[in-house]
């Protein structure tokens, strides 16, 4: 009963993880583009935001 | 009977060539267009086609020596292999060395647990984070270091000083952090045994930046509020301490991938405690026992570090504001790159034990899924950060003007430096994609060039530490262009470079040498360049030829010991 659970969880961790990478691959490089992280009209380009 | 054995040689070659197959698409995956022709040119990355040998890369100038010896080693090397190129070899170069000097550290552990670790160690935020935010020596370093451990373990063992360490220090010594993360590792996996002569190599390995600093220490001490604003940063979910167990947490929040800021960042962190739980155990009993307290030591050093900042603020700005090059400490998280090596070979282990108790239970198939989940769970979690953090590292060309610009201080311009206005330290070119970088004009010029070198962050202004900026700025609040060009020659620069960037900057009056793209030169005649001390000069010569002797002698050393092998092998 053990050994059919390992496998059966196996198999789903590694399908589900498999999946997840391909389609989180995909759908992060096909997805619109955030807003820039910089204000284009502030005077002064900043380094960085640490909020 | 023979395709049998045909298949299993098959195997074993694979199984051999694995790694590093795996530590190179990974690497390609995670920089993607990058790799194009062009420059990268993000936040503090900053590569141009020929940066020149001039006394400021060697920590001559006035400036704090941040780059040293990073520079100087560029644009030696960059005489050799076009910029452009070096870059990419730079950045493809550390990842995938890296990910399979990872393998390394768990060299007898299964295919699947060297192919585990190295997929994290490859692909995590630390990684994404700092590769973004364009520190590429601290990439080199943390490419260098299970090279380093490997070394160490082996000098160890055998007594006999592997000849790689003479590359390795080096490559591991290209910034202050980095240096110091190289140090620690060597010494703590030497052991005490080794300590002095470890502790000679490493001493030469960071003499150019030890110097320059030294020579520098009277501006060497930078803002308080530094500590507060470069200090460990929570990420979605994660509290700043968890984010940095999991090698998250950079100080800018612009640079973290969308996936840290959700739900996905704490399953992550779930995953890899998880493993590095069921890894213990293997780990104790595989790993050599003086290496159990070398990887603890380097975490616990690296996640202490990165902590302090977030919750001693006041002291580590104390130290930044009142100790000369106690700045380092002030983006502490950088120093996570010390965490790495356990994580890996933790997770690696723990990996190995859940396949090996699998396959005693289970069948193949399953065995064959689980090891995919444990390869791939890195780049699931953080899918956003392939193909150049998506979108944010892309390859640029400079526009012409800034070759023009090279040219006209080269053969036209006066004597003097150079000063690069406004003063500013970051600039968001249209033609680099409106991505920030580093103002590049100081690097294109072949002559010691001086800007701003204060930072802002979240509106909070961060002062430099150049008191010849200071000078320069004082100079450029005088009233007439004449008045502001004659003080300049009186300190020294001989052309200005007036980035058309905002705000607008004080005009100067002189003879125009360019005018394109938004790139203008005018030239001041009069100046005398400032020039260091000569003791100076002498000091940091010796530093120098410090640096240089390790790779020199790992060289001789190693013809040494080939020939030697020879003789004893012809006798």
């Amino acid at each position: 009963m053990g050994s059919i659970l390992a496998t059966v969880g196996a198999m789903i961790a590694g399908g589900a993880v498999a999946t997840v990478t391909v389609v989180g691959l995909v759908s992060s490089q096909t997805s619109t583009d955030g807003p820039s992280p910089a204000n284009v009209n502030a005077p002064v380009v900043q380094y960085g935001s640490n909020g | 009977m023979r395709v049998a054995g045909e298949t299993r040689g098959l195997t074993a070659v694979l199984a051999a060539h694995a790694p590093w197959l795996l530590a190179i698409a990974w690497s390609v995956l995670l920089l993607g267009p990058a790799l194009a022709p062009g420059f990268v040119l993000s936040y503090d990355m900053v590569w141009v086609p020929d940066l020149a040998v001039r006394p400021d890369v060697w920590g001559l100038g006035t400036s704090l020596p941040r780059a040293v010896p990073s520079d100087a080693v560029v644009a030696l090397l960059d005489d050799v292999v076009p910029g452009m190129w070096l870059q990419k070899l730079v950045l493809l170069g550390s990842l995938a060395a890296g990910g399979i000097g990872a393998a390394g550290l768990v060299g007898d552990r299964a295919l699947v647990a060297r192919l585990a670790a190295v997929t994290l160690w490859i692909w995590n935020p630390l990684v994404v984070e700092r590769l973004v935010l364009g520190q590429w020596p601290v990439l080199v370093g943390y490419g260098v270091l299970p090279w380093v451990l490997l070394a160490g373990r082996r000098w160890r063992a055998s007594g006999r000083l592997p000849v790689r360490l003479g590359w390795l220090v080096p490559l591991g010594s290209l910034s202050v952090s980095t240096g110091l993360v190289t140090c620690l590792a060597l010494l703590a996996v030497t052991g005490r045994r080794r300590a002095l002569p470890a502790a000679g190599l490493l001493l030469a390995g960071q003499a150019p930046w030890l110097v320059a600093g030294l020579l520098h220490a009277g501006d060497a001490t930078s803002a308080a509020s530094g500590a507060q604003v470069f200090a460990l940063r929570g990420e979605g979910l994660l509290p700043a301490p968890l984010a940095a167990l999991g090698l998250g947490g950079v100080w800018n929040a612009e640079v973290v991938p969308a996936s840290r800021e959700g739900l996905v960042a704490a399953v992550s962190l779930c995953v890899l405690a998880g493993l590095c739980a069921v890894g213990v155990r293997s780990a104790l009993a595989r790993v050599p026992r003086h290496d159990h307290w070398a990887l603890f030591a380097c975490w616990a050093v690296g996640f202490g570090l990165a902590v302090a900042g977030w919750a001693l603020p006041g002291a580590v700005g104390w130290l930044a504001a009142h100790v000369p090059g106690g700045g380092t400490l002030r983006d502490g998280s950088r120093l996570l790159v010390l965490c790495a090596p356990l994580l890996v070979v933790l997770v690696a282990h723990g990996t190995d034990v859940a396949v090996t108790r699998l396959r005693a239970t289970a069948a193949g198939a399953a065995v064959v899924s689980l090891g995919v989940a444990a390869v791939l769970w890195p780049v699931a979690v953080m899918p956003d950060a392939a193909l150049g953090a998506s979108g944010r590292l892309t390859a640029v060309e400079y526009p012409s003007a800034y070759a023009d610009l090279r040219r006209v201080v080269r053969d036209d311009a006066p004597p003097g430096d150079v000063l690069v206005l406004p003063l500013t330290s970051y600039r968001q070119p249209e033609w680099n994609d409106d991505h920030k970088v580093l103002d590049p004009t100081p690097r294109v010029v072949t002559r010691d060039a001086v800007g701003s070198d204060a930072l802002v962050v979240s509106g909070v202004r961060l002062p430099g530490e150049d008191p010849r900026v200071l000078d320069a700025a004082a100079a450029l609040t005088l009233s007439t262009p004449g008045e502001r060009s004659a003080a300049l020659v009186r300190l020294g620069f001989g052309v200005v470079v007036v980035d058309d960037d905002r705000p607008a900057a004080p005009s100067v009056a002189g003879t125009p040498l360019l005018d394109a793209d938004g790139l203008r030169a005018v030239a001041l005649d009069g100046a005398e360049p400032a020039s260091a001390p000569w003791w100076w000069t002498a000091l940091l010569a010796v530093a120098w030829a410090a640096y240089a002797a390790l790779p020199s002698g790992a060289i001789v050393l190693g013809v040494l010991r080939s020939r030697r092998s020879e003789a004893d092998t012809g006798s």
